[in-house]
């Protein structure tokens, strides 16, 4: 069986495939990674997640456009599947589910710990 | 350059747009930044391409080799499951003994790393003393206190060197609350000398001031509550006097790999200032150690430091000369001046029943897999027609004794951790097990070895034989795989006999010193330190003692098993410059004779009754005659401390452990100055007795510790070392001759088994079960028999050597020997025995039908 969960990273990269579009392949998705989040990353370690991602089957690519800045090599575009959108849709329900369990500051109703006293 | 390493090892399908990728990048970096930096990123973006995914698959994966190694895994793991039992007893026995192996192992290295933490140890050493005597060279640690400031001044090649006493149990008082504690005087350098570590305080001036005082962690704690101590005052006592000082730095707790233990550190210049009233060339009360120079010779420094001493004494009977510290722990005993050994022996020893157990399980495997090759021949036979090479059945057996041993090291492994609480109980360690990258690599190196050393024989002998011979079934029965097996057998058994010899010699001998006489009675003797008002006050609570139900007899005595002040301060008439003896010096007050019974053989012992006894000696019968005097009683001689006159020669006993002959010693009565208050007491109610005399105490000298020690238990802790010994070997012994007799009873089962139509035939003609058992019981016990003749030599030979280590020692009897290897025929017979009852009772019809 297949894992479906999600990681952190992975759910950026996720996004970050759904919001670029076309313009989704690995070179781009790594800049825009480091633009949005100021985390540095390689292009080697989006590629290796978009792959994990692809066999888990949240994403499908494609062989694009050739351009000049690549020396003439085409780039691999990938798509967000449905199953991937499902994944992100559950990933932000379950953050919305704890958000309202948490305690606003202030309301103290835990229960006072007695520390141990050296 | 980059790009073609990414090449070679990226994936086809990915080349392309990775390439595109990074060519992106780069130029982008490039119109951001400079050329080098967009290298230089490329570099880390291809390095980061480097992941399981983008990699291409190795190509072994399609390669024989591996197909290989997986299927002779699977032929191996069928015939385990197959030879289960051949495989148990293999797995077992290879265990029991990688175990015992490891056990060692951690206790070697135990002992090798003590005092090793110093950084300077390259350079460190302690000085010491040999004294000539008329007996021979008695080496010691102590040398005069007042070398210390010479060292300073005359020998440019020592880079620092400190000046300390020896751990003693003290007293020390907070407010008014007793403590005793273990602590030792040290000058300012001692912390340059040594890396014990400060966790505060200036590790340069902690000790500078006379009312200093460096406490431990655990001690601070004792005394404070809390390890915040510093500035603190503590008081200390000792006999009388009293010290109040202060802590000026708080050290981390003594690591247990440190050959000396204290919980706190005094400073010198108090102690020698106040405390020493004998400040000469002549009293050895200082220990110094020294760090020399990089480069410095020690010889030429030796020879310094020894000149020093003689100007100094204007006598040539002492030398001094240095000896590295670090190893001191484990070469600690000296004879007539030269090293003698002292643990490393144990160490050494240890090592070798390693290695002996380890062959010994060994050759279990080794005996096994060439006995069962016979049922494997059509196997090696088949592979040699497909094909196979010599090298690739010989692989096949290699592989087979290392996965054995890598298992049987895993079982090892996690019996060793399960059983070492109870290890180190009688080890008195605390040792663990770390997986140090060392003990790993060891653990890796001993598997390899074994794995080797067992599998190596039948690798080597089964990949041999010729195709066609063990096709057709015929295994060439040649006598030198018998020979070799027998020869083996016999190894084996010589060496489980040579261990269990040494068992019971250790045994006896042991037994042998907690029995013998030693001419005074230490049952029941207790003894206690006499301070704060004991001191002045002593008297009354002797005279309490002495009242009260279950003391038989209390006096003060300075008597201390394993000596205590030894003073070469005696002259007497008649002594010429030659006569130079070393006297134990025991000091007493009334009654301490009597109280130890000890026997007198000429003359009186002290008595209160003669005003004329503070002025009284008495010597024992060695001393007697090492001085030669003839009717001792009534004469006098010169001791350091006055004239004295001799009242009595006591029968020798014996004061020093067994490894030494009694030696000269000398009762002083001074019952003033006497450290100790000891009483014996009756049998049967010592505990009650003891709540008693712990009242007693406490109504004369409120707030003190009150710590009776007894002496037959400072006896038994003399041979510390030779108990532990004697108990490992014990275990290591039983180990040995277990898995001995392992091998052999999956050797009988082997023959039984082969012999099983044999037996059969010979029943169905008459021959009964006893007979039978005889027949297949007559080979193993010529081996054994054999073994017995080889080893007892050896033992013998191994044994005397060990005893001539103490002058008081047992007999070696024939019957021992004979013992030992009637134990081990014995034991070898009953389990060849197990196997050849079986196979004897067999039914013939059973064997015989099935043809």
């Amino acid at each position: 069986m297949k894992e479906t969960g999600l990681g952190e990273f992975e759910e950026v990269i996720l996004l970050l495939v759904g919001i670029l579009g076309q313009e989704a392949y690995a070179f781009k998705l790594a800049e825009e990674f480091e633009a949005q989040t100021k985390r540095s990353v390689s292009i080697g370690a989006v590629h290796s997640t978009l792959s994990r991602l692809d066999d888990k089957g949240f994403l499908t690519s494609e062989m694009g456009q050739a351009t000049a800045s690549r020396g003439g090599r085409r780039k691999r575009i990938y798509t967000i599947t449905a199953s991937g959108e499902r994944a992100l849709q559950a990933a932000k329900d379950f953050r919305v589910s704890l958000w309202r369990r948490y305690p606003t500051l202030g309301t103290s109703d835990l229960p006072m710990l007695a520390l141990p006293t050296d | 350059m980059a790009t073609r390493i990414l090449q070679r090892l990226i994936r086809q399908e990915l080349a392309e747009e990775v390439l595109g990728d990074l060519e992106e990048k780069f130029l982008k970096t490039l119109k951001a930044t400079s050329l080098l930096l967009a290298k230089l990123n490329y570099w880390y973006q291809v390095f980061n391409y480097l992941r399981p995914f983008a990699i291409k698959k190795t190509k072994i994966q399609d390669s024989n080799t591996v197909d290989m190694f997986a299927h002779n895994l699977v032929l191996i793991f069928r015939h385990f499951r197959k030879q289960s039992s051949h495989f148990l007893i293999n797995l077992v026995g290879l265990s029991a003994g990688l175990a015992c192996v490891l056990f060692i192992f951690l206790w070697v290295q135990d002992e090798l790393e003590v005092d090793q933490f110093h950084m300077k140890r390259d350079r460190l050493y302690q000085i010491m003393s040999n004294h000539s005597d008329a007996s021979g060279i008695f080496t010691w640690k102590g040398v005069p206190g007042l070398l210390y400031d010479e060292l300073q001044a005359q020998v440019p090649e020592i880079e620092s060197a400190t000046i300390t006493t020896d751990a003693h149990e003290y007293t020390l008082s907070v407010a008014e609350t007793y403590h005793k504690a273990n602590g030792k005087f040290a000058n300012r350098d001692f912390f340059k000398v040594f890396s014990f570590q400060l966790m505060q305080g200036d590790p340069k001036q902690v000790l500078a001031d006379p009312s200093s005082i460096v406490i431990s962690e655990s001690l601070a704690k004792r005394l404070f509550k809390t390890k915040d101590a510093l500035g603190k005052s503590i008081t200390w006592h000792f006999w009388g006097k009293t010290k109040t000082v202060k802590v000026t730095g708080i050290l981390k707790d003594i690591p247990e790999a440190s050959s000396e233990q204290f919980d706190y550190l005094m400073s010198w210049d108090y102690y020698h200032d106040e405390l020493i009233s004998f400040k000469n060339w002549f009293n050895y009360y200082a220990r110094i150690m020294v760090v020399l120079r990089g480069g410095a010779d020690k010889i030429a420094v030796q020879e310094k430091i020894d000149k020093i001493l003689k100007e100094r004494q204007e006598r040539e009977n002492v030398s001094l000369f240095l000896t590295p510290y670090a190893e001191l722990y484990l070469h600690s005993q000296y004879e007539n001046g030269l090293r003698a050994g002292g643990r490393i022996d144990y160490v050494h020893l240890f090592i070798i029943v390693a290695v002996f157990i380890l062959f010994i399980a060994s050759v279990n495997f080794i005996n096994l897999s060439t006995a069962k090759a016979s049922f494997r021949t059509k196997e090696i036979g088949i592979k040699k027609t497909m094909g196979a090479s010599r090298q690739s059945i010989a692989g096949q057996y290699f592989t087979e004794s290392i996965l054995l041993t890598f298992i049987s090291l895993l079982i090892a492994i996690l019996s060793v951790w399960l059983l070492l609480p109870q290890f180190n109980f009688i080890a008195q360690k605390h040792l663990s097990i770390e997986f140090t990258s060392e003990f790993v690599l060891a653990l890796i190196a001993l598997v390899i070895l074994v794995g080797f050393v067992a599998g190596s024989y039948p690798a080597l002998h089964l990949s041999g034989f010729n195709v066609i011979e063990v096709i057709k079934g015929k295994l060439a029965k040649s006598k030198g795989d018998t020979w070799s097996r027998k020869t083996l057998v016999i190894s084996q058994f010589t060496l489980s006999i040579i261990l269990i010899v040494a068992v019971v010699i250790v045994y006896l001998q042991m037994d042998f010193i907690q029995s013998r006489n030693l001419g005074y009675d230490k049952e029941n003797l207790v003894y206690f330190e006499r301070e704060g008002k004991l001191i002045d006050n002593y008297q009354a609570l002797l005279n309490e003692l002495n009242d009260l139900p279950g003391v038989h007899r209390a006096a003060v005595s300075g008597f201390m098993v394993g000596g205590g002040n030894s003073t070469g301060g005696v002259d007497w008439e008649g002594k010429t410059p030659e006569d130079q003896i070393q006297f134990w010096e025991i000091r007493s007050g009334d009654g301490v004779l009597e109280m130890m019974d000890m026997k007198m053989v000429n003359g009186r012992t002290f008595s209160s009754t003669f005003k004329s006894d503070t002025n009284a000696v008495i010597f024992n019968e060695t001393a007697i005659s090492a001085m030669g005097l003839k009717d001792p009683i009534g004469k006098t001689i010169r001791h350091y401390t006055g004239d004295k006159k001799i009242v009595g020669v006591v029968k020798d006993f014996n004061l020093l452990s067994l490894h030494t002959a009694v030696e000269p010693t000398i009762f002083l009565y001074t019952p003033e100055q006497t450290h100790f208050v000891m009483a014996k007491l009756e049998k049967g109610a010592e505990i009650s007795t003891l709540a008693k005399m712990e009242d007693l105490y406490h109504s004369f000298n409120p707030g003190y510790v009150f710590k009776p020690q007894f002496v037959d238990q400072d006896y038994k802790a003399l041979y510390a070392a030779e108990e532990r010994v004697a108990i490992l070997s014990k275990y290591f012994a039983g180990f040995a001759i277990l898995i001995s007799c392992m091998g052999l009873f999956a050797l009988a089962a082997f023959t039984a088994e082969k012999r099983f139509k044999e037996i059969g035939i010979r029943k169905a003609l008459g021959a009964g079960t006893v007979r039978i058992m005889m027949l297949l019981s007559k080979d193993f016990g010529k081996m054994v028999l054999i073994a017995i003749l080889l080893g007892l030599p050896v033992s013998y030979f191994m044994a005397s050597r060990w005893l001539s280590d103490f002058a008081f020692r047992i007999d070696l009897k024939w019957w021992y020997f004979l013992g030992a290897g009637m134990i081990t025929l014995t034991v070898a017979m009953l389990t060849v025995a197990l196997q050849t009852v079986k196979a004897a009772s067999v039914n013939p019809v059973q064997s015989l039908r099935d043809e």
